[in-house]
């Protein structure tokens, strides 16, 4: 029990002393907020057929995607946190853990808690941005959304892991994340509304744990069940599954439940990699 | 006393390569147990098998009693292991990185503060401990590591080649350190050298090479089987001498390094008096001395063993560039 304290809170400590990359985190989300955000909304409202009156006029592009950066930073926070397994194996210091007798499940879970908290402070730290851009973010939401943070930090996390027991070098750790990320970033609806795609995509959409993981982050910050139906349509809330409206209770259901299977895998893969 | 480690038959294949070709050897409680060889002997490869790191091909070890295999974190805990490559965590302070192992270990919360004190005082950083370790030096960060090693009083410690970078003050307060805690702690050292006078501290020494164990013994049986005296001339023309030495005296001679010709003679002092007086290439220089270690090797596979630093490394390959041999 120690021993995964002891590997969790040694991620931690090195997080919040690494000043260089606290201040680099800020700059993909701000990348993507302004320049992105504030760039395409204009073209996005009249998309939406909603630049003149009716219900679409509510729509403000940069604040549907507050949700989706905040996910953002929090999914690449957690499946990068892996890298430092990579890093330990590279700079020696995961010889001292694997010679120690703490036991291999606890090296994975300690390593899996260590990604998830540094991910949720990681998010947090993006609420720096909620005075520019309108959205009323209120201390109940802030309550809410720490534990979903983390629940979808430790899934994204465990998949990490995954990855990172099966490699050895960082640079082959970074490329397969690449791969893997971007793709479930983009059919996640966290950086532009799903609404009309094609059959195929929406099957990936559905598929992909990223769209339940935004979509808890929406419900949370966006709270559409106060927004006009059209509206709420318009911005691809109204996530459905066989004809079935998907509930935030079902979403914390799904991707609890898809944590426990990565993270028993990425303790297994692990524990096998580095007997 | 009893066997702390215990091997036999411990083989390692890297594909078709064996680096560790079948040891046998036994460790009595409380000893220090040296292994000495050239690089690439095998030294790491035997250790890392020890001490679970990796799998051995064949063979089996047992370290406290445990199985090294099937009971991997029973050794574990009964180890520490200072390895040859650098472990620390540069980004955290020394403080943190003895922390962080005292809680890896099990070390009793009660006691944390005093034993860092203690190995922090060992290794003299004790002025250094709230400092990141990024900023230390070299031999800095060995001591600290050194001093983590002998954190929880392992049953065995596992040196492997822990002085290598150090300066000489340091290597004695170290070996002062080691051998007191061997005595109040009991503990076993296993650990593996190139310096022929770390070897001489050893109860017990294991000379290996390729991968074979070629002598075992005390300090002093080695040495003994090596016997009488050592003299090392360089003269004139350093061939020549060579035939005629082992013409005259029925004795093997070797050169060392294109530099001298060493060999072994019954009685040193007396010998030397007519040999410099009949000798008929020019001596250049002549040398009496005791066998050492270093003998002991070059008897067994005609090569001397020795710690080449970086810089005589240099300079030799200067010297084979612009063709000076
Ligand atoms: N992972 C590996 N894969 C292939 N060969 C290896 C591996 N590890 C070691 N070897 C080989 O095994 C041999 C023994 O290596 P080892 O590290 O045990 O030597 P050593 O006695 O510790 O030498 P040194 O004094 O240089 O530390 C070497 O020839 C080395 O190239
Ligand atoms: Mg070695």
């Amino acid at each position: 029990m120690e021993g995964i304290v002891a590997i969790w809170q040694r991620d931690v400590i090195k997080f919040f002393r690494d000043r260089a990359r606290l201040v680099g985190s800020f700059a993909m989300p701000f990348m993507f907020l302004i320049l992105f955000g504030s760039g395409m909304s204009g073209a996005i409202s009249s998309m939406m057929g909603g630049a003149g009156s009716g219900p679409l006029a509510d729509f403000d592009f940069v604040q549907f995607m507050f949700p989706g950066i905040i996910g953002m930073t929090v999914f690449n926070t957690a499946i990068f946190s892996a890298l430092s397994v990579v890093q330990d194996k590279e700079f020696g210091y995961m010889r001292e853990i694997l010679v120690s007798p703490i036991s291999r499940v606890s090296i994975a879970i300690g390593k899996v808690l260590g990604g998830s908290t540094v991910a949720v402070f990681q998010g947090l730290m993006m609420l720096i941005f909620v005075p520019f851009i309108g959205v009323a973010i209120s201390v109940m939401m802030v309550l809410k959304l720490i534990p979903i943070m983390f629940l979808v930090a430790f899934t994204l996390s465990s998949i990490g892991l995954i990855i990172a027991s099966s490699l050895k070098t960082a640079q082959g750790f970074q490329m397969v994340i690449q791969v893997l990320v971007f793709p479930m970033l983009f059919l996640s609806g966290a950086l532009f509304p799903l609404s009309g795609m094609p059959a195929w995509m929406n099957f990936l959409v559905k598929i992909n744990p990223l769209t339940y993981s935004v979509d808890m982050f929406k419900k949370i910050i966006l709270q559409p069940e106060k927004m006009e139906p059209a509206l709420r349509k318009a911005m691809g809330l109204d996530l459905t599954v066989f004809n079935h409206l998907i509930t935030f209770s079902d979403e914390i259901l799904g991707v609890a439940l898809l944590g426990i299977v990565f993270v028993i895998l990425a303790t297994f893969r692990f524990s096998r990699a580095e007997a | 006393m009893s066997n702390i480690i215990e091997v036999s038959g411990l083989k390692k294949s890297y594909k078709d390569f064996e680096a560790v070709k079948g040891v046998d050897l036994n460790v009595k409680e409380g000893e220090i147990f040296g292994f000495l060889g050239p690089n690439g002997a095998g030294k790491s490869t035997t250790i890392n098998m020890l001490s679970t790191i990796t799998k051995p091909s064949e063979g089996t070890a047992k370290i406290n009693g445990y199985d090294n295999v099937r009971e991997k974190n029973k050794v574990r805990a009964s180890i520490g292991l200072i390895f040859q490559e650098p472990t620390l965590d540069e980004k955290l302070t020394a403080n943190e990185n003895l922390m962080l192992h005292c809680k890896f270990y099990s070390v009793k919360k009660e006691i944390r503060e005093e034993r860092i004190q203690e190995v922090l005082q060992i290794v003299d950083l004790t002025d250094k401990r709230t400092n990141i370790v990024e900023t230390f030096s070299g031999g800095m960060k060995r001591r600290l590591e050194i001093a983590r090693g002998l954190l929880h009083y392992p049953k065995v410690l596992f040196l492997d080649e822990p002085t290598v970078g150090l300066d000489p003050q340091t290597r004695t307060h170290v070996w002062e350190y080691i051998l007191k805690l061997k005595k109040k702690a009991g503990i076993t050292i296993f650990m593996t050298t190139h310096y022929m006078d770390e070897a001489e501290i050893c109860d017990r020494v294991a000379v290996i090479d390729h991968g074979e164990l070629i002598a075992l013994g005390t300090p002093e049986q080695l040495k003994s089987n090596v016997g009488g005296d050592i003299i090392e001339v360089s003269t004139e023309d350093n061939s020549a001498a060579k035939v005629l030495i082992e013409k005259n005296y029925q004795t093997e001679v070797i050169e060392i390094e294109n530099a001298h010709l060493s060999f072994r003679v019954a009685k040193g002092s007396e010998f030397l008096v007519d040999f410099i007086k009949q000798f008929d290439i020019p001596i250049k220089s002549v040398n009496l001395r005791k066998p050492t270690l270093n003998d002991v090797f070059l008897q067994l596979t005609g090569r001397e063993i020795r710690d080449e630093t970086v810089a005589q490394k240099d300079i030799r390959r200067n010297k084979m560039r612009r063709g000076m041999h």
